[in-house]
């Protein structure tokens, strides 16, 4: 087995932002890998830019948060200098100088979303190259291949809040049970006018979908419950 | 990111050291028991030590696939000697099977580094060292595997021997007492456990005389 | 050419196809990649009270131990340590360096060092080498916002984390972790887990072994246990010693050279004794 524990740290992820009815909500797995090794099960892929703009990152965790970190300094400075908040469109300008002028060293996708006072709830996406779209929903990282389908038919326009919240937790779920490189818990935060709303839902007690097991602590558990069903084709 | 393209490589290492010292009248066959691959440890209890005759030990390290194959080979070509002329085969005799049968696979060799111990027909301890591909030669006294490098100049230091080259022939047989002989192998595995990450957990040590072979077993670093 | 496009199988004798072919590829300076691994297991905890981080003392250049006892916990400020795994000269340099300039902060503000100080410093760095210092940390400390664990892998990225594991044990030890931690753990049971994963790493990888170090990080102070545990004595010494005797080297020539006499110098009395 080839683990490949030098390879560089990359979230292969799934991340999501969607709009609704006054504001956004952005949502992601916890899943960290270097090779075939968990990393990190528990890792925070939406980052905090300012009060009201926050970014999720997929791709290479160094990249990534050396995007943040830099994209994070500049909109403080620009808050300070400015005297209000900066918009979620100058956020993902600033994202998009960094990527595209770096395009040629930096193997980052990102998804900016926020909410400001004149443009209210909007989601950006900085895919690869360093191009910025501004989208009623984006969609990210390698679980995202699962989820265009159902996003075509899932995402209504003027969606309520908890209906937006309740999508993106059943997307995300929908592709940890597909995608090997997304796994472990379903974090999400909601933005609007009222403020910033962080939720956490645990890896077991996400929906379980087509052929699902039942999570175990051990397998003695397993073992003490029902007799198993020899396997069939 | 470009994927490397992945050979197939018909080798692995699984590491290991043998010893063996020929004595007037003994001979001393020894090996840790570790069986390791990269930086994982497969077994601590694997013998690399195989009995072939009555007065006949082979210890072997390198790849455990071949060694294994390379012990069934020489094992049933015993057993055929053993039917045609109704005896054990002699080490000496052993230790030219033993050349011949690596040099058949020249161009796809066993990955096998083997030290052949017993007594000659004389009673005599003699021990036979080999590279991969069959080269060998009787010597006093050997060492092969991952830590070997270590062991060899302790030995060549303590059991200086005379040259095979000089004429008349002088023998290689060490001075050392089989007690001394026992202390001195033991001494220089737990010194190569201390520097060579591929030997450990236990040293098998086997030693033939005129009464037999007996074996006995010394702990080594785990580490 | 006339040949074959199909491979057959030959009729007897070598095949030497390649040879050719390897041998251009030879000459144009291509050859096997070789890797050289420095392995390590090194970890940290969050406990009730503060961070409790570890190592093993093994040193390894390929598959020889070059150092049997060496520190893989490296002081970074009075209150904040790093563990390295990693090529030595990486880790041993990155550290030294960011230490020292936490050492001027530190004079600069007048204020004790902050554990994010010394990760944003040593992340940069990393990620601006991309990868080619190869040293994969675990930085741990106790700062006036209470304490911080996090991991530094060598291409820059960081991770916080409430355990933590580098290194080629890292599996090993992180095994021990996943079954075992529990959160608000006591200073003794963070000491006891750290120590057993170490302990996991030493004796189920190759790349790790010797003995255990531990350093324990609290807001009233630090603690470096050094040689926490020692699981790996030497398990056989020689009875009769060895005796090496006069004469191993083979004297060809012998030249002795006489020194020239050596002038001594008398202080006058009442003179200035010199100094040095």
């Amino acid at each position: 087995m080839d683990l490949d524990l030098n390879a560089p740290h990359s979230m292969g992820t799934t991340i999501i932002g969607v709009t609704y009815d006054g504001g956004v909500v952005l949502g992601a797995d916890s899943r960290t890998s270097t090779g075939m090794y968990v990393a990190n099960r528990a890792s925070d892929k939406i980052t905090q830019l300012t009060d009201n703009v926050y970014l999720c990152r997929s791709g290479s965790a160094a990249d990534s948060q050396i995007v943040s970190d830099y994209v994070r300094h500049f909109l403080h400075q620009h808050t300070i200098q400015q005297g209000q908040p900066a918009t979620v469109k100058v956020a993902a300008n600033l994202i998009r100088l960094l990527a595209y002028g770096n395009k040629n060293m930096l193997q980052t996708g990102m998804i900016v979303g926020g909410w400001d006072k004149y443009e209210g709830g909007k989601i950006y996406g900085v895919p690869l190259g360093g191009t910025i779209v501004e989208q009623p929903f984006a969609i990210g990282g390698s679980g995202s291949s699962y989820l265009y389908g159902f996003f075509d038919q899932a995402w209504k326009d003027g969606m309520t809040k908890d209906e937006a919240e309740k999508l993106v937790v059943k997307a995300v779920s929908l592709a940890i049970a597909r995608d090997g490189a997304s796994g472990g818990v379903v974090r999400t935060v909601t933005i609007n006018s009222e403020g910033v709303t962080r939720n956490f839902y645990a890896g077991d007690t996400l929906p379980l979908w087509h052929e699902e097991l039942e999570p175990q602590n051990s397998l003695l558990d397993i073992l003490s419950s029902a007799p198993i069903e020899p396997m069939r084709t | 990111m470009a994927h490397k393209q992945q050979r197939f490589d018909p080798y692995d290492m699984n590491g290991g050291t043998c010893v063996a010292i020929a004595g007037a009248d003994y001979c001393v066959i020894a090996a840790d028991t570790r069986m390791s691959t990269g930086y994982s440890i497969l077994t601590r209890d694997y013998s690399k030590l195989c009995k072939l005759a009555d007065k006949c030990i082979m210890a072997s390290g390198g790849f455990q696939a071949d060694v294994k194959a390379l012990q069934k080979a020489l094992s049933a070509k015993h057993l055929i000697y053993q039917h045609q002329h109704g005896k054990q085969v002699s080490c000496p005799a052993m230790g030219q099977l033993l050349s011949n049968t690596l040099y058949y696979k020249r161009f796809f060799p066993y990955y096998a580094f083997n030290v052949l111990g017993g007594l000659d027909n004389e009673g005599k301890g003699c021990v036979y060292t080999y590279d991969a591909v069959g080269s060998y030669e009787r010597v006093g006294y050997s060492a092969q595997g991952s830590g070997s490098t270590l062991i060899m100049p302790v030995l060549d230091n303590q059991l200086k021997s005379p040259s095979p080259l000089l004429l008349p022939a002088v023998d290689a047989v060490t001075p050392l007492l089989e007690a001394e002989a026992i202390d001195l192998v033991k001494d220089v595995f737990a010194s190569a456990t201390e520097r060579d990450i591929y030997t450990g957990d236990r040293l098998e040590i086997m030693v033939v005389n005129a009464a037999g072979t007996r074996t006995e077993y010394v702990e080594l670093r785990k580490d | 050419m006339a040949q074959s496009v199909i491979e057959v199988p030959s009729k007897g004798g070598f095949s030497f196809d390649l040879c050719v072919r390897n041998d251009m590829l030879a000459k144009k300076g291509v050859q096997l990649p070789s890797y050289r691994k420095t392995g390590t297991t090194i970890v940290g905890l969050v406990y009730k009270d503060g961070v409790v981080l570890g190592a093993d003392t093994r040193a390894t250049e390929g598959s020889i131990v070059c150092d049997k006892n060496c520190e893989k916990i490296h002081y970074m400020a009075p209150n904040i340590y790093c563990c390295g795994a990693g090529t030595a000269a990486d880790t041993e340099a990155v550290t030294d360096m960011v230490s020292s300039q936490l050492n001027l902060h530190r004079y600069a503000t007048g204020r004790q060092s902050r554990v994010v100080t010394a990760l944003t410093l040593l992340k940069t760095h990393l990620f601006s080498y991309q990868g080619q210092v190869s040293a994969a940390l675990v930085l741990g400390g106790v700062d006036v916002t209470g304490p911080h664990l996090h991991t530094i892998y060598p291409h820059g990225s960081t991770d916080s984390l409430p355990y933590a594991t580098m290194g080629s044990g890292s599996l090993a030890a992180m095994a021990m972790f996943e079954s075992q931690y529990r959160e608000g753990m006591t200073r003794e049971e963070g000491i006891h887990l750290v120590s057993e994963a170490i302990r996991s790493g030493i004796f189920n990888d190759l790349g790790s072994g010797s003995n255990v170090d531990v350093c324990v990080i609290t807001k009233d102070g630090t603690e470096y246990l050094r040689n926490h545990m020692l699981p790996n004595p030497r398990t056989y010494v020689s009875t009769r010693g060895f005796s090496f005797a006069k004469g191993q080297t083979e004297v060809l020539s012998t030249k002795i050279k006489q020194l020239k006499e050596k002038v001594v110098e008398v202080a006058v009395e009442g003179a200035d004794a010199m100094e040095e």
